[in-house]
């Protein structure tokens, strides 16, 4: 497109239409770019304090890649993932056509299904940390077993991961449910006439015609698991000595940050997560040309 | 119709400014925010405000609450972009951190008009200590004092008839306290938690040991007095009369104290007000007791509890400085920390005023043995900080978390403890 052959009347509509995304993309740069840009720099240097900062070159990442609890952060960051994603979205997808089956009080179970969404993260976990109790919990008391939920190093970041999963899996079937109803009712029709049971229609019409919202849903669940901070943070306390076998990279770099004081290690520590999801987004957009059907 | 929809676009943004501009003040009065980071002293700062600005109307303070965790990390990125609240409580952890970098208003010279030896007669070395930077100057008015003391129940101590702590306990006595209390009882002894001030500090002290020393230039974690303080300490958890660290995680030792669960813990005394008021059933069958000394300390006669204290501040480079400075220097009169006393907020710094605190307990008809926190004063050690406090307290926390869970022996996460608070302090010092 040349601009110069624009009329008066499309150039003032075209100024218009960068007078109304400025808002945005101002924002954008202001609240995204520009503090990446400085935390990528932040990475370099040792935070005296208070916003002074010196230039150190590679000095914070020559000690992250030595550090222990560094390499345990990226572990049980990945773990997280493996545990949350494939096990979310499966359950997320039973749930949406559970959800879109005809059944009775339809509203009422979606509205239960959304409700953790709804409530503080922190709530949540407060009632979590009830029934994992290892004294009193009501998980332990029920099935009479003695499981410390949250204070076993090898049991407390699954334990973050039920929650976890819990949390999300109502908001995931929001988003397969809406794709599940696009689906026409005659692609099921035309299957049955053919004679298709219904297992078979799941995975020649429903799957394929959903595998769209599901990828949405697959991106954002992985980015979010990759980012896992509060969940964790709620559950496991600094003096728990299940800290170091749950800690997240973000967890890692909260303390680094903000109650250890080394901002500078703390972005190298951002800077190696934005590293991760950045692969990870690959990886899956190089994926989906393989399982993503976008016709309709 | 087009011309309506913009002018109320630009009706609709002027209103929006409007309400922007509506934040700043328009009473001609000087408005200045108090932040604190304790709700249960919310009164008593209050009312020393109220006090304040009686006498000076032309000034309102509004006084903020917020979390421990949240008050550090918001205060540090107001000092960093110079939005600092105009009053504000300094803890000696981070006072150092904050004057070294000339965050905080110098307030020696403060009450030069009325007494140029004020700080002197009125507060205690303790207290100037812990309102004092580096050079020496003063960067906070002292605001209260308290110290750690045990607390015990005394139905559990008459079910298995043991004798209540008294002022001659030594760490042997607690030991075969706890240890009759469990066989008898099966409630727990003493609760041992993974804590500093209120954990094995006053131990490493009593045993005649030191976590910094007099300078505070170098840590004291492999001396030999302060081996025998921590092993001692984190030697009861193996015992059976102790929870283990992980049950602390889940359960509080306070909340498993007032649940009945365990006999004793340590506490610090600011907390007392609240534990009478929100364990109302308790009132009566609990009260507290000095910390056991120890029986065979390498120097020194065994005793020790830790004593911290608050300042007021003010930012270097508040917009109403003067103002702020007027009432931080009201804050540091006696009418005023008597005022904090009488409310129970704490334990007042001021000389002759610290009694008041005692009204706190005064809605209650059961009462504590609150004399021995008075009497505790008397050998109390000075909470332990340096101007590096912030970057290896939750280092050496980390390293004590892996003793107890085994991760390592105590003599590794000794060595490992005083390596990192040696490390951090020589930097913080060459930074300088």
């Amino acid at each position: 497109m040349n601009s110069g052959k624009l009329s008066v009347a499309s150039r003032r509509e075209q100024n218009w239409g960068y007078f109304m995304v400025a808002p945005t993309i101002i924002g954008l740069i202001v609240l995204n770019v520009w503090p990446f840009i400085q935390t990528i720099y932040a990475s370099f240097c040792e935070h005296l304090g208070f916003g002074h900062y010196k230039f150190i070159g590679l000095e914070n990442y020559i000690n992250m890649f030595q550090n222990n609890d560094f390499w345990k952060a990226t572990g049980n960051t990945l773990l997280f993932c493996i545990l949350t994603v494939p096990v979310g979205i499966f359950l997320s997808l039973l749930v949406a056509i559970l959800l879109n089956a005809r059944v009775k009080f339809k509203g009422g179970f979606r509205t239960i299904f959304f409700l953790p969404m709804v409530c503080a993260p922190a709530a949540v976990t407060m009632v979590w940390r009830w029934i994992f109790n290892s004294e009193y919990g009501i998980l332990n008391q029920i099935f009479g077993i003695h499981v410390a939920w949250v204070t076993d190093p090898h049991v407390a970041l699954l334990s973050c991961a039920i929650v976890a999963v819990w949390s999300a899996i109502g908001y995931d079937a929001v988003l397969l449910l809406s794709g599940l109803q696009n689906i026409s009712k005659s692609y099921y029709e035309a299957a049955s006439i053919d004679g298709a049971g219904k297992i078979t229609q799941f995975f020649k019409i429903t799957l394929p015609m959903i595998s769209p919202t599901l990828f949405v849903t697959m991106i954002m669940r992985l980015m979010t698991s990759l980012k896992v901070y509060d969940l964790i943070y709620m559950m496991v306390e600094e003096t728990n000595p299940a800290l170091t076998s749950v800690q997240s990279l973000i967890y890692l770099f909260y303390r680094e940050s903000f109650v250890a004081g080394s901002r500078g290690s703390g972005s190298a520590i951002a800077v190696w997560t934005v590293l991760i999801i950045g692969v990870a987004t690959v990886f899956q957009f190089i994926g989906q040309k393989k399982w993503v059907n976008y016709e309709v | 119709m087009k011309k309506i929809y913009r002018i109320t676009a630009i009706a609709l943004s002027m209103l929006l400014m409007l309400s922007v501009a509506g934040c700043g003040a328009s009473d001609g009065k000087v408005h200045l925010t108090f932040q604190i980071w304790d709700v249960y002293q919310r009164p008593g700062m209050q009312a020393m405000c109220d006090a304040y600005t009686a006498k000076h109307p032309d000034v309102v303070i509004e006084v903020q609450a917020t979390s421990w965790n949240e008050y550090w990390t918001k205060l540090e990125a107001a000092a960093e972009s110079n939005t600092l609240p105009d009053i504000f409580w300094m803890h000696t952890n981070q006072l150092l951190y904050y004057a070294d970098f000339g965050m905080l208003a110098d307030v020696t010279h403060l009450y030069d008009d009325i007494d140029p030896d004020y700080y002197e007669n009125h507060f205690s070395e303790i207290s100037r200590n812990n309102a004092s930077g580096s050079d020496g100057n003063l960067y906070g008015v002292p605001k209260d004092k308290d110290n750690g003391h045990l607390v015990y129940n005394k139905e559990i101590f008459d079910a298995a008839g043991v004798e209540y702590p008294n002022d001659d306990w030594t760490w042997d006595d607690l030991v075969s306290a706890s240890e009759k209390i469990y066989n008898a009882t099966g409630k727990y002894g003493f609760m041992a938690y993974n804590d500093d001030q209120l954990g094995y500090w006053p131990f490493v002290y009593q045993a005649g040991g030191y976590i910094l020393n007099d300078d505070r230039t170098a840590a004291g974690y492999t001396q030999p007095a302060s081996v025998k303080g921590i092993s001692f300490y984190v030697g009861m958890q193996d015992y059976d009369w102790c929870p283990t660290q992980t049950y602390f995680t889940e359960t509080t030792p306070s909340t498993a104290f007032f649940s009945g669960v365990g006999a004793m813990y340590q506490e610090g005394n600011w907390n007392l007000p609240q534990l009478m008021e929100n364990y109302p059933e308790m009132r009566g069958k609990w009260d507290i007791a000095k910390l056991p000394k120890c029986p065979d300390p390498l120097s020194g006669d065994g005793r020790a509890t830790m004593s911290n204290g608050l300042c007021y501040s003010t930012g270097a480079h508040g917009k109403q400085l003067e103002v702020a400075l007027d009432v931080i220097k009201f804050f540091g009169t006696e009418e005023a920390q008597r005022i904090q006393g009488e409310y129970g907020a704490a334990i007042p710094a001021y000389l002759g005023t610290e009694e008041t605190w005692r009204s706190a307990f005064d809605a209650y008809d059961e009462k504590l043995n609150l004399d021995i926190i008075f009497e505790q004063f008397d050998y109390a050690v000075q909470a332990v900080y340096n101007s590096a406090s912030p970057k290896w307290k939750s280092q050496v926390l980390d390293q004590l978390t892996k003793v107890y869970s085994g991760d390592q022996d105590l003599q590794t996460g000794l060595e490992n403890m005083q390596t990192i608070v040696d490390t951090e302090t020589a930097k913080k010092l060459a930074d300088h």
